[in-house]
């Protein structure tokens, strides 16, 4: 017994042993770092419990009568066209996704390996006109959508989208690929070169396969990107049956016609789950993307 | 290098004796000339006069005619030589060899033909080292063909006749050898996990070693396996098929670039020294590059035509729009048009139609450029391009516009006409009385917003001091706490960490719609939120009915959902600042607070400052929170009139001016405004990021 209590008293980290003042700091960062958790946790708790909560009516109020019901989800299935929803925003972010991503690989491929004619102009001028908001097209985009309707009427309001979400997705894209491809050594390049293969094969064989942790980063922004947008589906989109989750979702908030607060609660925490389990789970390579396009951008 | 030299140049510079005596005499007095005094300048004058008039009886000009002529009958006679040497062939010889047979066989003829004329002409001389260089190559490659097909055959029919017996043998055998291996690498694996136990070698050297093991167990188990004859057969045929698809393409290419390569350094001699094809076709590419006889290059430049005269002129014109008028619908707007002409989609049309003719002249010009550079270089002696080498050009250099081009697409019609329509929908009077019809009204709607006057102007100044204040104290404020707690949670001895990162996570993941939604609903009169702080300090809060309240609620709600990012971010640079820094400050007596603003402060700071800017552009233009939270309300019609409320942004204060009532034109004149603030707030940064500085070019 005697040995372990000598144990107890030696000071085995490596670290000074805390004064009296450091350790009211380091209850203060703790009392700081728990209310902001408190603060953070408090609504989305809310969120949860009004969402399973069937005692809850059209409007979401604070009481003290819970009753754990799926009633709300089920309303959501049945009366409104969440699953509608769920399957557009699907479709819109995947196509986005897609299309961004061939573009992206080529153009980042081409501003980092190839110096040509104005390249530095041309970087400078997209990523000028990428300040300009979405928003001052919007007029124009109504009417190209009905001049390119009426030419061809397989060309739907979402598809507009699409091609607004990846047009505007090019430019940003396209820096944070370069920075990343400019990281990946020539001489990868002059040897496959040497060997015999074309600028194409180089891209397919080499460079694509290396950068694949980057494009990976690039197709999920711009998947997420269309479930995260609220401006352009309300404003594009005028069907409920082609609307996304944002401009659905809302419509349970906003309409007095379908006003159903609770039903909200179960369909945003429906649609916010898979994706903060995709955020947790990747977060590093997140925010490490997100780090590198704008250090080299 | 003058236009009349007498030598000519290649691609590169080294530079040849002209062949062509006329041309030689021609140009050697024409030097003479300048070096020459009056009177013989004079004689030289009159000799080139002389050699011009009596240029018919030059003998280098009379012995090239007769090339021609002889040239021309040699070519007819080839034709038919060919056509009879193909009819004898073996009609069981595939395609492909017939046609390298008879390539074979044209050179043979060619070398005899021209090896008479190579002092006579370049071009004879390219015809004669070209088809030498077809004679060395063209064998080897036709007995390649032949062998590995025989060989292939050869193979098929031992798979058929493949003794069962032999086989089984074989497969038993080889399934010995295969459970000897097997033991092999067992054995080999008890030996270095042994290793393992008594400490000799690591965990990583293990797995690597048994890796090693795994691939020499594969590799000798490939090797027994051919002595199976039906897998080695088989195996044959795979390599003898893949010789003849793309070994004999590869032979086929190297004797292509080595013909392309005496093309480079043969030069071409013409008495032309004025480019004037290029000028003369300006109107239609391809010509040009048909007459300088680059004849698949024509074509796509034809292609060019094309779209020039039956896509471009016409679409700007007038003809085939959807209801505009191309470039002169821009003028018009519709003006005295039908009822159901609308004046933005004659504008719109009219952009296209621009963005079109601006293609077209784009295009113009590289053929233009095209055409003149070949022919220049023809003038020089070097010969245009054939298709092969135009390709591999083409491959390497014109590669990046290549791959660029949906982007640029993609980027004018979705990005530039769009943009172009709000810059020229702002001096326009679009407005609710004028919807389908409006016509141009100049500055008015700047002058408006400028002198803070009528309907939508009057409130554009007190809108833009709400929006800047908003910017400023809601970005800066989620950006200190996001960095704050990020040091806090960064602290070595605060446990738990994961946990509070989870947590801090989670306003980023979540949608931000929908938790602004939720707020909304929780600020509500009977909300959650409102409840609460009634419970608490029992006073009843109308936060969306106060105007104060509203913005204060709103700026501590994009604190709480910005610091999350600005965190994530944050704690990643944290994480990365070499823990030896500090030790050196520990060393040198430094304090907690000036290590925090010597060392942290500027690292954390240059590292994010990009992405921090990017917060402030993104908080000017936040519209979703504003929206979505109360709709820019509360409404107080005597300070903002009836279009926004006190809550809103330049940009949800434009969202209502031309989605809900109409007021388009004056909606964009803000755009633009704001939009010409953002981009030179984004070209200072921007020029002056390092990363934009360092880029190698």
């Amino acid at each position: 017994m005697k040995w372990f209590k000598k144990k107890n008293k030696l000071y085995l980290s490596d670290k000074q042993p805390l004064s009296t003042l450091g350790m009211i700091g380091l209850a203060l960062s703790y009392v700081v770092l728990i209310t902001w958790v408190i603060a953070i946790l408090w609504p989305l708790f809310q969120m949860v419990v009004s969402a399973f909560n069937g005692k809850q009516e059209q409007y979401l109020m604070l009481n003290d009568n819970f009753e754990f019901s799926f009633e709300h989800f089920k309303y959501l299935f049945n009366e409104t066209l969440y699953l509608t929803w769920v399957k557009n925003t699907i479709f819109i972010a995947s196509s986005t996704a897609i299309l961004t991503l061939t573009i992206v690989s080529f153009t980042g491929f081409a501003y980092s390996r190839y110096r040509f004619k104005g390249r530095k102009a041309s970087l400078m001028a997209i990523m000028l006109i990428q300040t300009i908001p979405t928003f001052a097209g919007i007029t124009a985009y109504f009417t190209m959508h009905s001049i390119i309707g009426s030419l061809a009427p397989w060309f739907s309001r979402q598809m507009m989208l699409i091609l607004i979400y990846s047009g505007g997705g090019i430019a940003g894209n396209t820096f944070i690929l370069k920075g990343y491809i400019d990281s990946i050594s020539t001489e990868l390049d002059d040897a496959a070169r040497i060997d015999g293969c074309s600028s194409m094969q180089v891209y397919r064989l080499i460079i694509m396969p290396i950068a694949k942790p980057m494009l990976a980063i690039i197709a999920l922004w711009s998947f997420i990107g269309p479930f995260m947008d609220y401006l352009l589906p309300r404003v594009l989109l005028t069907n409920p049956k082609s609307f996304t989750l944002a401009a659905g979702l809302f419509t349970l908030i906003s309409d007095f016609r379908t006003l159903n607060q609770p039903a909200f609660a179960a369909g945003g925490l429906l649609t916010a789950v898979p994706i903060v389990i995709l955020f947790i789970v990747l977060q590093k390579q997140l925010v490490s993307g997100l780090a590198q396009g704008s250090v080299k951008g | 290098m003058e236009k009349k030299s007498i030598f000519l140049y290649d691609d590169i510079g080294n530079s040849y004796k002209r062949k062509n005596k006329y041309l030689l005499e021609l140009y050697t007095l024409n030097a003479q000339i300048q070096e020459a005094d009056p009177n013989g300048k004079k004689i030289i004058r009159n000799q080139i006069k002389n050699l011009k008039n009596n240029k018919k009886n030059h003998p280098h000009i009379i012995a090239l005619g007769i090339f021609k002529k002889e040239e021309k009958n040699f070519l007819s006679a080839l034709n038919a030589k060919t056509k009879v040497y193909r009819s004898e062939m073996d009609s069981s010889d595939s395609r492909k060899l017939r046609a390298l047979k008879t390539d074979l066989f044209k050179a043979k003829e060619k070398v005899d033909f021209y090896k008479k004329y190579v002092e006579l002409s370049y071009d004879a001389e390219l015809q004669y080292e070209q088809s030498l260089i077809e004679l060395t190559y063209l064998p080897e490659i036709i007995d390649l063909l032949i062998e590995t097909r025989q060989e292939l055959s050869a193979a098929y029919e031992s798979r058929k006749t493949i003794d069962r017996n032999k086989e089984q043998l074989a497969k038993k055998k080889y399934s010995e050898l295969k459970q000897i291996e097997q033991n092999r690498f067992k054995e080999g694996k008890v030996k270095l996990k042994e290793k393992k136990k008594s400490g000799l070698i690591s965990e990583k050297a293990l797995r690597n070693g048994i890796i090693e093991l795994k691939a020499k167990r594969k590799e000798t188990n490939t090797l027994n396996s051919y002595s199976i004859e039906s897998k080695s057969v088989n195996e044959l045929i795979k390599n003898k098929k893949y010789i003849l698809s793309k070994g004999i393409k590869l032979k086929l290419k190297i004797l292509k670039s080595n013909l392309s390569d005496v093309r480079r350094k043969t030069p071409i001699e013409t008495e032309k020294t004025i480019p004037f094809y290029s000028l003369l076709t300006i109107p239609l590419p391809g010509l040009g590059q048909l007459l300088n006889k680059q004849y698949f290059k024509a074509l796509m430049f034809s292609l060019v035509t094309l779209f020039i005269y039956f896509i471009a002129i016409p679409y700007a014109l007038g003809y085939g729009n959807y209801q505009g008028d191309g470039i002169s619908g821009l003028l018009s707007l519709a003006e005295g048009g039908k009822k159901i002409d609308k004046s933005l989609i004659f504008m719109i049309e009219g952009i296209v139609a621009v963005f079109l003719v601006l293609i077209s002249l784009g295009l113009y010009a590289i053929s233009f450029n095209d055409v003149r550079k070949t022919e220049k270089n023809i003038i020089r002696g070097v010969r245009p391009r054939n298709w092969f080498e135009t390709a591999s050009k083409i491959e390497q250099e014109g590669f990046p516009y290549m791959v660029s081009a949906p982007a640029l697409l993609l980027t004018i019609f979705i990005v530039l006409v769009p943009i172009t329509t709000a810059i020229l929908l702002s001096f326009t009077g679009m407005d609710p009385q004028n919807q389908s019809k409006f016509g141009w009204v100049g500055i008015e709607n700047y002058k408006l917003i400028a002198l803070g006057q009528g309907l939508a102007g009057s409130v554009f100044w007190s809108i833009l001091s709400w929006t800047l204040i908003w910017t400023v104290v809601a970005t800066s404020l989620a950006i200190a706490t996001g960095f704050f707690l990020a040091i806090l949670a960064n602290n070595d001895r605060i446990k738990g960490k994961t946990f509070f990162r989870v947590v801090y996570l989670l306003p980023w993941a979540v949608p931000a719609f929908i938790t602004i939604m939720f707020f909304s609903i929780m600020f509500s009169p009977n909300g959650a939120l409102t409840t609460v702080i009634y419970d608490l300090f029992n006073i009843q809060v109308q936060v969306k009915n106060d105007a104060t309240l509203s913005r204060i609620t709103l700026i501590f709600l994009q604190t709480w959902l910005g610091s999350s990012y600005v965190f994530l971010l944050s704690t990643g640079v944290l994480q990365a600042i070499p823990g030896d820094l500090y030790e050196a400050a520990q060393i040198d007596g430094a304090t907690a607070w000036q290590k925090l603003k010597r060392i942290t402060l500027p690292i954390v700071l240059f590292q994010t400052a990009p992405l921090l800017v990017g917060q402030y552009t993104f908080n000017f233009n936040n519209f979703s929170i504003i929206y979505l939270f109360n709709g820019g309300g509360p409404f107080n019609p005597s300070k903002y009139g009836n279009l926004a409320g006190s809550t809103d942004l330049l940009i949800s204060y434009i969202y209502k001016l031309t989605m809900e009532n109409q007021y388009q034109s004056i909606g964009a004149a803000i755009t633009i405004v704001i939009s010409m603030g953002l981009m030179l707030f984004a070209f200072i940064g921007f020029k002056n990021s390092k990363a934009f500085k360092e880029e190698r070019l």
